[in-house]
């Protein structure tokens, strides 16, 4: 039909090899009981060739990286001459770098004739690619613009209906008691980790897919063993051993992928907030139903999780509404610190706003918070601090004082060195 | 329930799929043979089908927890002519050796949640072994011997009836079932058991020690089917090592009729239940209209192939 798709979540052969995976289903193949690998192998090269990438045609697409495996998606779709390609928050899960090299590809595609319907939910990049915009709201359409007539603000204005003040909402700053002291941790992939977690602090940890960053977070939540090094928690050295202990020494986890790691996708919502803390909603191991609901409903309320009914498949939920109710059943646990890994990846900018009201909420209750994010403006728009990793290092640590881009980007393509 | 979803007609009927089947089987060999609806004949069905509906719920708590059990038949096997050996060669007291026969089922249960968990292995291939092993031990302990002659207070177990009509087997049964259900339905550590299955990598992160949950499942699993070789060896009144091999194939067969995942978390225990008895009917009413063994499998294939056609058919719908 000549349309294409490159989804959020790609779909692919992940035990085939980049020539097959393109050259999967093509007519051409059609009749043939052969297939000639020599010639796929040759003609996969000439076409990666087009988009600057050299990744060797007979390399399964598993051991690629992200970027690499949507260059692989994108190179499908133009031996298939599609005329229109969608490409579904293609950024969601790539580095700033490779964003860079992804829009080269996108206006590479659009010179080449190739019409892009490219869904997003990051206005900057918008306005770095596209030429028209359409914003869709609940479930409706709601108008089509040139993106030459529109800015920022006005678009989350249709986006979001109403207006919102600003992207992140101000927070105060943290209190100067240290909750959390990370010394010389290692193990699980990350080298020699120091760090101190102040009370009411976002803390932000920054660096490229493969940094280490959700590796050193499970060294901290017990989902890890680590190899040497300290956990403080308030003057008492923890010995994590799973995330039972983690959980029980008052540290919570907010998983990055929310339908493998942090939720029952197939179960419903109530089910969901209350199994991190069962035991709460029962006596003597009987679980008491009307409590359970009770709690549920709780935090339904607080974190505004939209839902006719909390009996819901957590499954027929939104992404954003899906992310709320793994933050409750973290929350439900009552941790004293709490690892956002990933908090808002691919939800609507709505939700994202309430997750981020709700973080402030947190740490001005006395909560700490660890957030790692592979989106820049939301690092800096919502830490106090933000450290730096670089290949399972420390690269630097930036203050809030000193935010800027370039810096936190310099350190975590390691061009910039600092203990 | 407050809130609940109200469902439909067409859902309903999924719901109630398999007692309707049951119903439909009963009444249908009624009307072909007068000797189906007696209460001697359906006494016999619930009798029959005791260490059955017993094991078929151990079937469940393990798939429930995400494994599956091959090994069980040769646990029934092993437990079976343990307890009849004591009881018949060495003399051993009935309750002992019944303890002995549980615990050991247990310990056996263990081994397989153990190792499928130290071998990081799926629980299928490491059972797929340990059933060659219980093979094993179950000879070498009844020297391919049948034990006859069990004392009149082991076989009371099986076939004594209290005030005279109510089977003791048959009030086990019940009595354990509840029990089961009671525990996974409505119990924290049942809630675990499905977290687990569900999505052990949630669960563990959601700070469940999955582990032991899992063992805990075989563990369980192997009192109940301890307690299903006891009672079928009793109500027999003779075990071999032949006893209860190929159980874990009806028992996988009711919970798969009955919507139990594969890939673990979901079930029912009282579908569970109904499934097995439709199966009971199905085989009991076939032979009494005189269709043998192998129209029997055949029947129990396409039953088995429809429900999944109706359950697919709901899912897509939803």
């Amino acid at each position: 039909m000549g349309i294409a798709v490159v989804y959020q979540e790609l779909i692919q052969f992940e035990a085939m090899s980049v020539a097959d995976n393109i050259f999967m289903g093509l007519k051409q193949d059609n009749g043939k009981i052969m297939v000639n690998d020599k010639e796929r192998c040759e003609k996969t090269k000439e076409l990666l060739k087009k988009f600057d990438c050299d990744i060797p045609p007979t390399t399964l697409v598993r051991d690629l990286s992200i970027a690499n495996r949507q260059i692989v998606e994108l190179a499908k779709a133009m031996v298939k001459k599609a005329k229109v390609v969608i490409m579904d928050e293609p950024t969601a899960a790539i580095t700033v770098s490779e964003q860079e090299k992804l829009y080269k590809l996108v206006h590479k595609l659009k010179e080449e004739g190739v019409t892009i319907i490219y869904i997003s939910h990051r206005l900057e990049e918008l306005y770095e690619i596209c030429d028209r915009v359409s914003v869709l709201r609940d479930g409706q359409y709601i108008t089509t613009k040139d993106l030459r007539d529109t800015n920022k603000h006005d678009l989350i204005k249709l986006m979001v209906g109403r207006e919102l003040s600003s992207a992140y909402p101000a927070k105060k700053p943290p209190k100067d008691e240290v909750v959390l002291e990370v010394n010389n941790l290692s193990g699980n992939g990350v080298e020699n980790i120091n760090f101190k977690l102040h009370k009411g602090e976002i803390l932000g940890f920054a660096g490229l897919v493969g940094a280490g960053r959700t590796e050193l977070m499970h060294l901290i939540y017990g989902a890890a063993r680590k190899a040497c090094g300290t956990i403080k928690l308030k003057e008492k050295y923890l010995n994590l051993h799973t995330p039972v202990d983690g959980l029980g020494a008052g540290i919570g986890l907010i998983p990055e992928d929310r339908k493998f790691q942090g939720c029952f996708i197939d179960k419903p919502i109530y089910w969901n907030v209350s199994i991190s803390n069962i035991s709460n909603v029962s006596s003597h191991g009987i679980l008491d139903k009307k409590e359970e609901m009770r709690m549920a409903e709780e935090y339904k309320e607080r974190l505004k999780i939209k839902t006719p009914s909390l009996h819901q498949q957590t499954s027929g939920l939104s992404g954003g509404n899906q992310q709320k109710v793994v933050i409750a059943k973290t929350l439900a646990a009552n941790p004293d610190i709490l690892i956002f890994d990933e908090p808002t990846r691919g939800i609507d900018i709505g939700a994202r706003y309430e997750i981020y009201l709700l973080m402030n909420e947190l740490a001005e209750q006395g909560k700490a918070i660890l957030m790692v994010s592979s989106d820049m403006e939301e690092l800096l728009g919502m830490s106090d601090r933000i450290i730096v990793l670089h290949e399972g290092k420390q690269a630097g640590v930036v203050n809030k004082d000193e935010f800027c881009q370039e810096k936190v980007l310099a350190y975590a393509s390691g061009l910039e060195e600092r203990q | 329930m407050e809130n609940r979803k109200k469902l439909s007609i067409g859902e309903l009927i999924v719901e109630l799929s398999l007692p309707i089947l049951l119903i439909a089987l009963m009444v249908f060999f009624s009307l072909m043979t007068d000797k189906f609806f007696t209460t001697q004949n359906l006494t016999n069905i619930l009798v029959q089908n005791v260490h059955v509906a017993i094991c078929s719920a151990a079937v469940m708590i393990i798939m429930i927890s995400g494994g599956t059990d091959l090994s069980i038949g040769y646990q029934m096997s092993v437990s079976a002519v343990l307890v009849a050996k004591m009881i018949g060669v060495y003399k051993v007291p009935v309750a002992i050796a019944v303890i002995c026969g549980i615990v050991l089922c247990s310990v056996l249960g263990t081994f397989n949640g153990f190792m499928a968990l130290k071998l990081k292995s799926s629980p299928m291939i490491v059972t797929l072994g340990t059933m060659a092993i219980f093979q094993g031990i179950s000879y070498l302990i009844s020297e391919s011997k049948t034990y006859h002659n069990l004392p009149r207070s082991f076989m009371y177990i099986g076939q004594g009836r209290i005030f005279g009509w109510l089977p003791i087997n048959v009030l086990i049964m019940i009595v354990i079932l509840l029990i089961v259900g009671f525990v996974m339905h409505k119990t924290v550590i049942g809630r675990k058991v499905y977290a687990t299955g569900d999505n052990p990598e949630a669960a563990r992160l959601a700070g469940l020690n999955v582990a032991k949950i899992k063992v805990l499942s075989f563990t369980v699993a192997g009192i109940l089917v301890g307690i299903s070789a006891v009672l079928l060896a009793a109500r027999s009144g003779s075990a071999d090592s032949a006893t209860g091999v190929g159980i874990e194939f009806t028992g996988i067969t009711a919970c798969v009729l009955s919507g139990v995942a594969l890939k673990g978390g979901e079930g029912t225990l009282w579908k569970v239940i109904v499934a097995v008895f439709v199966l009971g009917v199905l085989a009991n009413g076939m032979q009494l209209i005189n269709l043998g063994t192998y129209p029997q499998y055949i029947a129990k294939g396409i039953i088995m192939l429809s429900s999944l056609w109706l359950t697919n058919k709901n899912s897509k719908a939803m």
